[in-house]
């Protein structure tokens, strides 16, 4: 039949059973071909900047990469906007809420991409989660359980500022804080910045905690911007083997 | 009923090892008051003592009389002099539309709506279900996490994962279970819309191409889940397809002995008489 001409023959064979994390079950590290690399840190801690950087040397050499970034699934985006701006939320429904926006990400763009050979790259991963809602008094252990689909990155950096530094970016860049953001919620302060301070100060004392057990790669938040980013190129570079993500042949025709 | 058995069967509990990035764990728990109250962890900012009210649950299928028997409940207590809060699926102010939009695109997966759904409970039962607990009310809930953790169970996600999420849940004081045949639970579901809805059907699951056999092997499965919780949670199980006064009977009872109420007798008002046959 003619038809069967037109079925084109895939690349990969698809594997008899799925190499994806599921919820609930030991994640299979690396079993597909992607690579993840994921970046994290306090509130002005500089980690976009270099996250950024890093994508533009990655894009300028054309290799294959998706950039994702915490809190922007469209799906879930309205309900979180309204949870905000009327407070509706606690502690547990905004760690929910986000954990829907990571899940609709993970399952329509991370996963199928890491299935699809993509190098992808995330503004921020479960680690942010796990420092913040237990800086609001969620239990580590419910929060383990509910990122548990996540796939585990190759490399996570954490960029680690004083916080002092980090707070005094945030501040004076950004005359008004928001609610939730400055935590308010905890009801610490009064004053906005002084609960921020707070905050972030029990923020980074939770990812401090996660350096050893989750391999942070620790990287120096204060240094110049070239010379991080140099670092950074230098790490991403030695651990995960680029080639793979290399434009392919016809690409280039 | 050609094929209805070859369905996957949902997966099994096991008793894993944990993913690498999870901390080690206590084997069990160690004794913790607020297991009284909840399935498995405290929720943050929330002192159970406080609760004077009841939680009373109804479970069951879809078509399996969950609403009427509510409706009538509320009418009795109300009589009686009880103050009554009702609960129920996607009733949430923070994300009730929001999930009601994500059905009617359906382009949303199972685990997103499973944690969409996770975040509606939650916002109810700290803005709804707790409040009225603490003031003496009783909370009549149209389903509860059984459901919930039924419908991600049988598609896919882990049991350990969904309970997992639920373990702030506050524990019912009661927990009927209306169990229907799904054949039976298929023609009033039909009657009611003179249609069976996409996710009624489980059609996002890829079981049959025929809606009917779609309904039936997914409610079977449902079904299924619902038998082992009823075990694991003291389910009061009735059988709801004996007739609404009948089921409505034996709520009554059991509700009586609960809160001390003397007399089950009643009879619907005017207004509730169409629901009594």
């Amino acid at each position: 039949m003619e038809t069967q001409d037109l079925v084109l023959k895939p690349a990969r064979t698809e594997p008899a059973k799925s190499t994806l994390p599921q919820p609930g079950r030991p994640v299979p590290s690396r079993a597909y071909p992607g690579a993840l690399i994921v970046v994290e840190g306090t509130d002005g801690s500089g980690k976009s900047t270099q996250l950024y950087l890093l994508k533009r040397w990655l894009e300028i050499g054309g290799y294959r990469l998706h950039f994702t970034e915490w809190n922007s699934s469209p799906l879930v985006k309205s309900a979180t906007r309204r949870g905000k701006q009327r407070r509706l939320l606690t502690p547990t429904t905004f760690s929910l809420l986000h954990a829907a926006d990571f899940a609709d990400r993970c399952e329509r763009q991370i996963m199928p991409l890491l299935q699809g050979d993509y190098l992808v790259l995330a503004d921020r991963y479960i680690y942010t989660a796990f420092a913040r809602d237990t800086a609001r008094g969620c239990s580590p252990r419910w929060l383990r359980n509910l990122y548990r689909f996540a796939p585990v990155p190759d490399i996570t950096f954490y960029f680690r500022a004083p916080l002092d530094v980090a707070v005094n970016r945030i501040l004076s860049g950004r005359p008004k804080l928001k609610y939730y953001e400055a935590g308010m919620d905890l009801g610490m302060s009064y004053d906005r910045a002084e609960s921020f301070r707070l905050f972030q100060a029990r923020i980074l004392e939770e990812y401090d905690k996660m350096v050893e057990t989750d391999n942070f790669v620790v990287l120096d938040g204060t240094m110049p911007v070239n010379k991080l980013q140099k670092q950074m190129r230098d790490i991403v570079a030695s651990k995960i083997d680029l080639k793979r993500f290399a434009p392919r042949a016809e690409a280039a025709e | 009923m050609p094929d209805q058995e070859k369905e996957k069967p949902a997966p099994a509990v096991t008793t894993e090892t944990p993913a690498p990035p999870i901390p080690s764990k206590p084997a069990s728990p160690p004794e913790d008051p607020g297991q009284q109250y909840f399935f498995g962890e405290p929720l943050v900012g929330f002192d159970p003592s406080e609760i004077t009210g009841s939680l009373i649950v109804i479970e069951g299928m879809d078509g399996s009389g969950r609403s009427t028997q509510i409706t009538l409940l509320q009418e009795w207590l109300e009589s009686e002099g009880f103050a009554v809060q009702t609960s129920g699926l996607r009733r949430s102010n923070l994300v009730g539309r929001d999930i009601d939009e994500l059905l009617a695109k359906n382009a949303v997966t199972r685990l997103t709506l499973a944690l969409m759904y996770a975040t509606d409970f939650f916002d109810q039962v700290e803005h709804r279900i707790l409040p009225a607990l603490r003031s003496g009310t009783i909370v009549l809930a149209d389903r509860y996490i059984f459901t919930l953790i039924g419908r991600g169970v049988v598609r896919g996600i882990n049991r350990d994962y969904m309970s997992g999420l639920y373990a702030m849940a506050l524990r019912p004081h009661l927990t009927f279970w209306l169990n229907v045949r799904p054949e039976t639970a298929f023609g009033r579901e039909f009657r009611k819309a003179q249609a069976i809805s996409y996710w009624e059907a489980g059609r996002d699951m890829s079981l049959s191409h025929d809606l009917y056999w779609s309904f039936i092997r997914y409610q079977t499965m449902i079904k299924r889940e619902f038998e082992v919780m009823a075990k694991k949670h003291n389910f009061i199980e009735l059988d709801g397809e004996a007739s609404v006064s009948t089921v409505n009977k034996l709520l009554r009872q059991r509700i009586a002995e609960q809160l001390g109420i003397r007399s089950t007798k009643y009879t619907p008002s005017s207004a509730l008489s169409y629901l009594w046959r």
